[in-house]
């Protein structure tokens, strides 16, 4: 972890205060609701159905012991014993009082959080790869660059009114889990021959009503220009991005209007006039990465003697290694995800009685270190293989020990109709219907990796158009109805996905994935996904199948 | 008179204008004057010519390239917000002051609150006409709040990494 | 018919208005038949900045022998998310709450008389 020092408190305990006076003026009416908005989405405060929603940012998703409690402490005190992992890899409270946000911005300013720029046309929460600093296959820790993006971009005076939000993914791994090429700009880090670092610069992504998968514009740019040239893309797009359509006022839509080539070259004379003046210095950097709390590992065997006869005694505990446990690039340790997708659960949901769950075993036994991904669950990136049965029987007893990570019960799903201000439809009881039908284990392991992805509107905070498959809740004559999509992905493959065929009612949709599921499992090859199935065979089996007997 | 706030030796003090803004639709009046770049272009020469302090407003979607020339003989550039949410004119005080050198007033019209002090200050502005009745006092601690900044800017301020290196 | 809905300025919670006051429960909510009235309770509470956001009239229809809003999406608003039936105001129960949860039909978009964007 990052270990805040006295600036980077100070900055928060003023943000802080600047916003206790805000919602005083606000209370007093002395602005009204319209000013105040801006003013309040900027700390991440919306007003929801039922209450107001506080966004708090996870910086690049990672957490320790004692922010988790203090999230579960607010959630208790401040909520309803609650709160839900978004796909931005934030914490949402959906029943916030405004006169309490204040207090709540303080009690996470006491332990270096915030909600800055969880909302509003700003730069967002950076995503980085959840695995950082626990996989083998990255060149580089992200966070590094992820917490380098963080303080540039907080409270930029240049571009905290862009035309639209603007949301930047960092990983350094071949295996994207940051969805990289669907960002504003997606940041994949590379080694030269020379072996110097880099970034491969993905622009453009996005999905909402026009998805598009980014382009590159720049295949190398040395990893110590990385801020003057995010001030040269920024600076492009927030003095030619469309400001009169709000539908078409993200980076991609201007990328997409100029081609990526004729914008890549722009971006490339502003960042010469620029220069390198912007840019960190070396010392900075360094301090950022000596500042990431260092993480000592013993010297251990690769295989786990203990960790092997657990699992042969207990089939629950060999399931969810089969599933839940990724290499790690020490030997004798594990990246260990939960899971917050049981079986008719809301996904991404966690109690503060979980969080505090997961607060302990970090502590205990994963390096006090915690992270967010995007698709909702949470990671102990560090866990020795001797300890991966005592963690899974502690997350068994708290209810989060669902072995189904990347299957088709981990599904996305955005909060929808159930309490956002700007869904058609609900999204969570699609995401349980579905899930419930897929509960036996056995199955959805055969079925394998297949990623459902739902959005309650089309602005598509649940990904549906890089689902596997995606669902869309649409309002067709004042009912719920879901249009399905096939053959989207947010990983290193990335693809907007397919318009299926007409939206079904909420009762089809279940079934109409079982039909999907079912045509996979006849169709498939050796060793192919649900997804290798589809971008071979195409949409007519599947069509065929979901609309047979439709008229 | 309009209200003006001024900020000057760290300082934010309330002035008096003595510039007249002319829309396109209305006459010439006395004195000095602020009118728009087109009508810069047409009118700029003579108005100079008699003697009279210039200044120019741009519109957001105005390039400040288009001034680059006249810069050393215009007063002040206004930097039109028409929209709090605009942030296109950030970009523009930037480039006045860090690529043109421009050493004049840069002033903040139309819809100028005091939450957008500080991200005014930095980019380079040093005159604001507020549209939320606030004061000067007002604006001197809203440019204040944070003790630390994250990046460089135009308003020299020693940014975080800066601060940390000394 | 119809009724007069807003979010708390302080709590955020839903509100409808009843006679000049702010009630919690839509069950308790004034019920205007006509257009009249319901546009002069429209005005006196806009006139509440402090007090709420944005009133609005919604639609209402019947549901069974009860009145219920005509879109989902105001249901939601005066009972509560449907994943979680013990959070918000449908945890009361009775027989408006019970109304509204079988009230069937309508569009979002209908039930909103003059529809603002909102976030």
């Amino acid at each position: 972890m990052y270990v805040y020092d006295t600036l980077d408190k100070e900055f928060l305990a003023d943000r802080a205060s600047e916003f206790r006076e805000q919602v005083g003026r606000r209370l007093s009416g002395e602005i009204t609701e319209d000013q105040f908005k801006a003013i309040r989405l900027m700390n991440g405060l919306y007003l929801q159905l039922h209450a107001y929603m506080l966004r708090v940012a996870i910086p690049y998703g990672a957490l320790d012991a004692r922010q988790m409690r203090k999230l579960a402490e607010i959630a208790r005190t401040y909520d309803k014993g609650y709160g839900h992992f978004t796909t931005r890899t934030n914490l949402q409270f959906h029943w916030i009082k405004l006169a309490d946000a204040p207090d709540i911005l303080d009690e996470l300013a006491s332990v270096d959080m915030h909600a800055i720029q969880t909302s509003g046309n700003c730069i967002r929460n950076v995503t980085a790869d959840p695995f950082a600093g626990a996989t083998a296959e990255e060149v580089d820790d992200p966070r590094v660059w992820a917490e380098a993006m963080r303080q540039w971009s907080s409270l930029h005076p240049e571009f905290s009114f862009l035309p639209r939000k603007f949301k930047i993914a960092v990983t350094a791994s071949p295996k994207d889990r940051t969805a990289a090429k669907v960002h504003d700009i997606g940041l994949v880090m590379k080694r030269a021959r020379d072996g110097t670092l880099g970034f491969e610069v993905i622009v453009g992504g996005g999905m909402g009503r026009t998805p598009y998968v980014g382009s590159t514009i720049r295949e190398f740019l040395p990893a110590a220009r990385l801020v003057s040239y995010l001030e040269a893309v920024l600076r492009v797009y927030n003095r030619h991005g469309r400001r009169d359509n709000i539908y078409k006022a993200r980076i991609k839509i201007l990328v997409a209007a100029l081609g990526a080539e004729e914008f890549g070259r722009q971006v490339e004379a502003e960042w010469a006039q620029i220069g390198p003046e912007s840019d960190l210095p070396d010392t900075e950097l360094a301090r950022i990465r000596s500042a990431f709390a260092p993480t000592a590992f013993e010297t251990l065997p690769a295989r786990s003697e203990a960790f092997e006869a657990a699992k042969a005694a207990d089939k629950a505990l060999a399931r969810f290694a089969r599933n839940n446990v990724k290499p790690h690039k020490k030997p004798g340790y594990a990246i260990v995800e939960v899971s917050l997708k049981a079986i008719g659960e809301t996904p991404g949901d966690a109690s503060a009685d979980q969080m505090d769950v997961i607060a302990d075993l970090a502590e205990r036994y994963g390096q006090n270190d915690i992270r967010v991904t995007h698709e909702q669950n949470l990671v102990l990136p560090h866990v020795k293989l001797d300890d991966v049965p005592a963690v899974h029987a502690a997350l068994a007893a708290a209810g989060i020990a669902s072995a189904n990570i990347n299957l088709i019960t981990d599904i996305i799903a955005c909060p929808g109709l159930d309490y956002c201000a700007l869904a058609n439809a609900r999204a969570i009881p699609i995401a349980q219907d579905i899930a419930e039908h897929f509960r036996d284990q056995d199955r959805a392991e055969d079925v394998g990796e297949l990623k459902i992805k739902i959005s309650g509107c089309i602005n598509a905070c649940g990904h549906h158009h890089v689902g596997h498959i995606g669902i869309l809740g649409v309002d067709k004559k004042g009912e719920e109805f879901y249009q399905l999509s096939l053959g989207g992905s947010g990983a290193e493959d990335a693809a907007v996905g397919q318009i299926l065929g007409p939206a079904l009612p909420a009762h089809r949709v279940a079934e109409a994935v079982d039909t999907l599921v079912e045509v996979y499992l006849r169709e498939r090859s050796a060793g192919e996904r649900f997804l290798d199935t589809f971008r071979r065979t195409g949409a007519a089996p599947f069509k065929e199948a979901v609309y047979a007997g439709a008229h | 008179m309009p209200a003006l706030i001024r900020f000057e030796g760290g300082r934010m003090t309330a002035v008096d204008d003595p510039f007249t803004e002319i829309a396109d639709d209305e006459g010439m009046a006395p004195g000095d004057v602020i009118i728009s770049l087109t009508r810069f272009q047409a009118e700029g020469e003579r108005l100079l010519a008699e003697g009279r302090s210039v200044g120019v407003r741009l519109e957001p979607a105005e390039e400040v390239e288009a001034l680059a020339y006249d810069l050393p003989r215009i007063a002040l550039v206004a930097l039109a917000f028409p929209k709090y949410r605009d942030g296109r004119a950030y970009t523009s005080a930037r480039l006045l002051r860090e690529r043109c050198g421009y050493k004049g007033e840069v002033r903040a019209v139309g819809e100028v609150l005091r939450e957008q002090a500080q991200f005014m200050v930095r980019c380079g502005v040093d005159a604001f006409a507020p549209a939320d009745g606030s004061s000067a006092e007002e604006w001197e601690q809203a440019s204040r709040r944070f003790r630390h900044v994250y990046q460089r800017a135009s308003d020299g301020r020693a940014p975080a990494f800066a601060e940390r290196g000394e | 018919m119809k009724a007069l809905t807003a979010n708390r300025l302080t709590d955020g919670e839903v509100v409808f208005w009843n006679q000049g006051r702010w009630v919690e429960r839509f069950a308790d909510a004034e019920l205007f038949a006509e257009a009249g009235p319901g546009e002069t309770a429209e005005g006196h509470a806009k006139a509440q900045p402090t007090v709420v956001i944005e009133p609005y009239l919604i639609d209402l229809i019947e549901a069974g022998e009860l009145w219920a809003p005509l879109s989902y999406r105001e249901r939601l608003r005066a009972l509560g998310p449907t994943n979680r039936l013990d959070h918000g105001k449908q945890v009361e129960g009775g027989d408006v709450v019970e109304a509204l949860q079988h009230a069937s039909g309508a569009a979002r978009s209908t039930g909103r008389v003059n529809l603002i964007k909102r976030k």
